[in-house]
């Protein structure tokens, strides 16, 4: 068989398998919807927990605090000598006068103690941001160890104690996102690949049948390629769209709550789709082998 | 090549088992068999459960291969063949089985029509074609039904319909009234006959003795794996001599030994 008949047969006994086993595809979608659900809303959640720490982690900057009076001759050596460090993303002056008005946002409507001040008590400083893969207690002490000594620093401070703390937390966050995500995407992968397994093996008479008049293993296994990857594309589309409503309503109460962008999607659901022929193929393959 | 047409005046050994032996388990399913079949003829391969029987045509449309010895299905022989060309090979011969094996989700034309797909032939040739095929069987009235609500006789006549679809020149019929009532296996074995007589060779295994006896055709006994009695053309065995309605003819017995031959291979025509 070859040319157009033999794409007319294909796409023939595609459209029945699609027609005549509507209950079978729409559990196996049903299941396999959930499964991807349970894995793009642990994806998601890692996602948004990341970005989360990311942020903060971004927030972490190291001050150095400038002795009262210095010249502005004595501050661009210092901004100089700042940048010429190694992992440093960029270098920002915060005037004393800067600094006590965040400090006055800060403090919201006690402010008003502010003005009783009669001087500034703060300090001139730079506001050091790190590289956000040097975001880490080892290269900030370092820094901290060499402006220390500099002309003009009078201290410097990077809130050693909470960067530490992030850092833990974050490795913390990791190994266990990945141990779950590796039992997480196992279960799928078992679930998924069972649900194709019955519903291949249900119809292991036919197959057989379909040999014993001639079929080349070609021809029988394209049907269930096509059928595996629609429902791999019909699964994944649902378990997003479940994924998307649910986000949209949690997002009322989470603000910064983020979904996958379009692109993610997209790749998801062809690799669904890939994925959902495979296990077709190798489960198809395995009784055509004898 | 396998072909459908019937040579006047002219005998073509269109298959062929030679010196075949199969292990399954520790005993032999079959030992040392050697069978042939000429175009248009008509063999019943008869014995009781566990012959053989069906080991035996497994190995004619070769969905098992012999341990030693060879099967040769027109141009296709076991020893040579490859796993891709089967599929050829089983569109160039019909098979029937006890069981039917219809597709249950598929109604009568489509069953048949499979058989004609995937042998490459398109839909308005099947079309024509049908109609022609299911009155043969008796069955153009019910084309649009499904299997499950047919009778076993009706399903049986199906499965033909579709085993001679795609014109085969040999028919491997395996118990193929098994599960049928004697009323319904008479009908079955008459539209058998009457495929015989447009051409194709038929070879069917029964456990039936008495059925077969009285039509006066080839009778191949198969006991315990071997052959114990062919009645047309050659006696196995120890049990040659004990056999008392011999009709062998000594000629013919030369003939098949002579063609058949000792290297395992045997000599082929056609």
């Amino acid at each position: 068989m070859s040319g157009i008949n033999g794409i007319k047969y294909i796409l023939g006994e595609s459209a029945r398998m699609l027609k005549y086993r509507k209950i079978s595809n729409l559990i196996s979608v049903i299941i396999m919807g959930f499964s991807l659900l349970v894995l793009v809303i642990f994806i998601l959640i890692t996602l948004n927990v990341s970005m989360v720490i990311e942020k903060g982690m971004e927030e972490m900057c190291v001050y150095v605090y400038l002795e009262d009076g210095t010249s502005n001759k004595i501050n661009e050596d210092i901004r100089t000598k700042l940048l010429g460090l190694e992992n440093i993303k960029k270098v920002l002056f915060v005037s004393k006068e800067e600094a006590l008005k965040k400090f006055g946002e800060r403090l919201g409507k006690s402010s008003e103690i502010l003005e009783e001040l009669s001087v500034n008590p703060l300090p001139n400083a730079f506001r050091i941001h790190m590289k956000p893969e040097c975001t880490t207690s080892v290269f900030m002490e370092k820094i901290a160890q060499t402006a220390m000594g500099w002309d003009g620093v009078e201290d410097v401070r990077y809130g050693k104690k909470w960067v530490e703390k992030g850092e833990k937390l974050v490795k913390g966050f990791y190994m266990i996102g990945l141990a779950l995500g590796l039992i997480v995407l196992l279960s799928v992968i078992f679930v998924i690949s069972n649900t194709v397994r019955l519903s291949i093996l249900s119809r292991r008479e036919s197959v057989e049948i379909m040999k014993l008049v001639g079929a080349t293993n070609g021809y029988i296994q394209a049907p269930f390629l096509i059928e595996g990857a629609i429902q791999g594309v019909v699964s994944s589309l649902v378990a997003m769209a479940l994924l998307w409503a649910a986000c949209s309503f949690v997002g009322r109460y989470m603000p910064g709550l983020v979904f996958f962008r379009f692109e993610g999607v997209v790749g998801f659901v062809v690799l669904c789709a890939f994925l959902g022929s495979m296990g077709s193929f190798i489960a198809v393959r395995k009784f055509l082998k004898r | 090549m396998l072909v459908y047409e019937i040579m006047q005046g002219e005998k073509r050994i269109i298959a062929g088992v030679y010196h075949l032996s199969k292990k399954l388990g520790r005993h032999f399913a079959l030992q040392d068999i050697s069978i042939q079949l000429a175009n248009g003829e008509f063999a019943f391969l008869v014995g009781p459960s566990g012959a053989g029987k069906s080991t035996l045509l497994r190995m004619m449309y070769m969905d098992d291969i012999p341990d030693s010895g060879q099967v040769i299905m027109g141009s296709y022989v076991s020893t040579r063949i490859k796993r891709s060309t089967i599929p050829q090979l089983r569109r160039k011969i019909g098979i029937v089985f006890q069981n039917f094996r219809l597709l249950e989700d598929r109604t009568v034309f489509e069953n048949v029509a499979l058989a004609m797909k995937v042998a490459g032939t398109g839909l308005t040739e099947i079309k024509s074609e049908m109609a022609d095929i299911l009155t043969r069987v008796g069955l153009y009235h019910k084309r649009y039904e499904f299997p499950g609500s047919l009778s076993g006789g009706e399903q049986q006549r199906v499965a033909i319909a579709r085993a001679v679809a795609n014109k085969p020149a040999i028919l491997l019929a395996d118990e193929p009234t098994g599960n049928l009532d004697p009323i319904v296996t008479r009908e079955i074995l008459e539209l058998l006959f009457r495929i015989n007589s447009s051409g194709t060779a038929v070879l069917m295994a029964t456990h039936d003795v008495e059925l077969v006896r009285s039509f006066g055709q080839r009778i191949i006994y198969l006991q315990d794996g071997k052959i114990i009695k062919d009645k047309e053309m050659l006696f196995r065995g120890n049990l040659r001599d004990s056999i008392s309605d011999s009709q062998v003819d000594h000629r013919a017995r030369k003939f098949t030994d002579h063609r058949i031959g000792e290297d395992g291979n045997g000599t082929r025509r056609g």
